[in-house]
């Protein structure tokens, strides 16, 4: 009997040492934020064994720095699909990096903020956003400065949801909620709640309006999971906050898309837009967002394969980027227009990944247009138009 | 010692029992080719996705209801790294005794694409492979009338 212990140690360790080696991520996960500040440094926020961390780049991305953590303390990190850690600039150089904390129950999570006022050196011990704090979905963040300063945070919210459920009551989707901090992230307001039946699993795109305000536009769910797009102000000034349905697609999923929208306002107040909609066939669209009514201008920009779009616009140039995938694999796709959006170019690809890619990023510096795209080997910036 | 080695001896089947599998782009031939009769029901869920969890459940019924004709096949869409957390959702939701498969593929997307280029991505997804070789895809959870329209014809 004792020599056959041995025997079926020997048989029973590998099996266990092989769950074990399945159950531990091999790779940081591809969910990073990217953007040029004030002075065109490129930033890159991303997650790494439980910690938020920044480097930056003065050459374009061709190299960049050791990594600064953000969070001392390791804590869990959603950082993949339409979660990842977002970074943001104030006017007078301060650092904000937002995230969203998974926590023990399946689709739970916290909305985690922290700043560095001395350039990215040190960063604030990081603090929770909302005063909720129910084990439930407050996550997918969204994070950005209006005109004033404010650090704006927006994120899908199920209390009432919950609220709902334990009434017995039927509630389609999630909500919006958002906070705002007038003290450059030192303190933040009781949270709101800026729409209804959002739905639970993409991303909130933010940008800001030429008046200094910051604009939402996400995924919400009308009738009978109908699954369109609404837009809104996040007023900071207590006047009642109005969602409006921006998009018509029509399209009844009773389920998680995984799409969130795209968002950039020009300076005369165009709010150019990307959504994907699967109604027919998979199709990524491009509009001009007028809340209440039909996007004018609205063409699709890319069919079956593609994914995950952004956008930017400077001056007349509206440029749309996103992944495009077939049997070989993942591409980085570009289209742009040069006459404010009413046309766009044939599809350019700009690059090629042989693995993993997580969402682009469109970003611009000095009236050109990059592509931030994290993939499974690395992080890339790539220039839309050849630089001279 | 005897309880030990009970314990020992039943590890390995425990470790096994209705165990993952991966599913990479070379097993995706196979896994769509139409079935020798009926239909062949590919459930697609995800972790992040409180409506799959049920939707596997109700095809799970229609399966038990029809063993003969439908074959069920469940398949996450997160990586097999995730392989115990899958595993546990599954027996947490009744769905263990279902073969099960996992992404295995560096570029999961290609695998969406592989499997159906009319898919997104969004879940849940079902996929119909019928002994007539033809195809349907479902995204979102199905309805009791999408449910009945997939059981086999009297």
């Amino acid at each position: 009997m004792r020599r056959l212990l041995p025997l079926l140690l020997c048989l029973v360790a590998p099996m266990a040492l092989a769950h074990q080696g399945m159950a531990m991520p091999t790779e940081a996960p591809l969910g990073a934020s990217a953007a040029f500040d004030a002075q065109g440094r490129l930033w890159v926020a991303d997650a790494a064994d439980g910690h938020v961390r920044l480097r930056h780049s003065d050459d374009l991305g061709h190299t960049l720095s050791a990594p600064v953590a953000v969070n001392p303390t390791p804590e869990p990190i959603y950082a993949e699909g339409e979660n990842r850690p977002k970074l943001a600039f104030g006017p007078h150089g301060e650092l904000y990096v937002s995230w969203s904390q998974p926590r023990a129950k399946p689709w739970t999570g916290y909305v985690r903020f922290a700043r560095s006022l001395d350039g990215g050196a040190h960063f604030s011990a990081p603090v929770t956003v909302h005063r909720d704090r129910a084990e439930i979905t407050h996550r997918f963040d969204a994070l950005a400065v209006d005109g004033e300063g404010r650090v704006v945070l927006a994120w899908i919210d199920k209390r009432d949801q919950a609220a709902a459920e334990a009434a017995g009551k039927p509630y389609l989707g999630a909500a919006v909620y958002y906070t705002w901090s007038d003290d450059r992230g030192a303190h933040f307001q009781p949270e709101r709640a800026l729409a209804q039946h959002s739905c639970e699993c993409c991303r909130i795109a933010l940008a800001a309006t030429p008046e200094g305000h910051v604009a939402a536009f996400f995924r919400a769910v009308y009738g009978d999971n109908i699954r369109d797009h609404a837009y809104a102000l996040l007023r900071t000034d207590g006047g009642a906050v109005q969602a409006q349905r921006a998009t018509f697609s029509g399209w009844h999923i009773a389920g998680c898309p995984h799409h969130g929208p795209g968002l950039a306002i020009a300076a005369d107040g165009t709010r150019h837009a990307v959504w994907y909609e699967a109604s027919g066939k998979p199709t990524i669209w491009y509009g001009q967002l007028q809340p209440g009514h039909r996007a004018a201008h609205a063409q699709a920009i890319a069919g079956p394969g593609a994914s995950h779009a952004d956008l930017a616009v400077h001056g007349a140039k509206v440029w749309v980027a996103w992944n495009q995938v077939d049997a070989r694999g993942e591409a980085l796709m570009l289209r742009r227009s040069d006459d404010g959006g009413l046309h766009f170019g044939p599809a350019r690809r700009l690059a090629t990944a042989n693995g993993a890619v997580a969402s682009p990023q469109l970003l611009l510096r000095e009236g050109r247009a990059y592509v931030a795209w994290n993939t499974a080997t690395g992080f890339r910036l790539l220039a839309t138009e050849d630089t001279p | 010692m005897k309880r030990w080695l009970a314990i020992l001896l039943l590890l390995p089947a425990i470790a096994t029992a209705g165990s993952l599998q991966p599913l990479t782009p070379t097993d995706v031939p196979a896994l769509l080719a139409p079935p020798a009769h009926g239909e062949r029901l590919i459930a697609l869920w995800a972790l992040d996705c409180a409506y799959c969890e049920p939707n596997l459940q109700a095809l799970a019924r229609l399966q038990q209801a029809h063993p003969q004709a439908i074959e069920l096949v469940t398949v996450a869409t997160d990586d097999m790294g995730h392989h115990d957390a899958i595993e546990k959702r599954l027996r947490a939701a009744g769905m263990a005794a279902w073969p099960a498969r996992a992404y295995a593929e560096a570029a999961p997307e290609r695998l969406n694409y592989l499997l159906d280029p009319q898919w997104g991505g969004e879940t849940p997804r079902v996929l119909v492979i019928r002994a007539d070789s033809s195809r349907q895809g479902f995204s979102g959870e199905l309805t009791a009338k999408q449910l009945q329209a997939l059981a086999p014809k009297p």
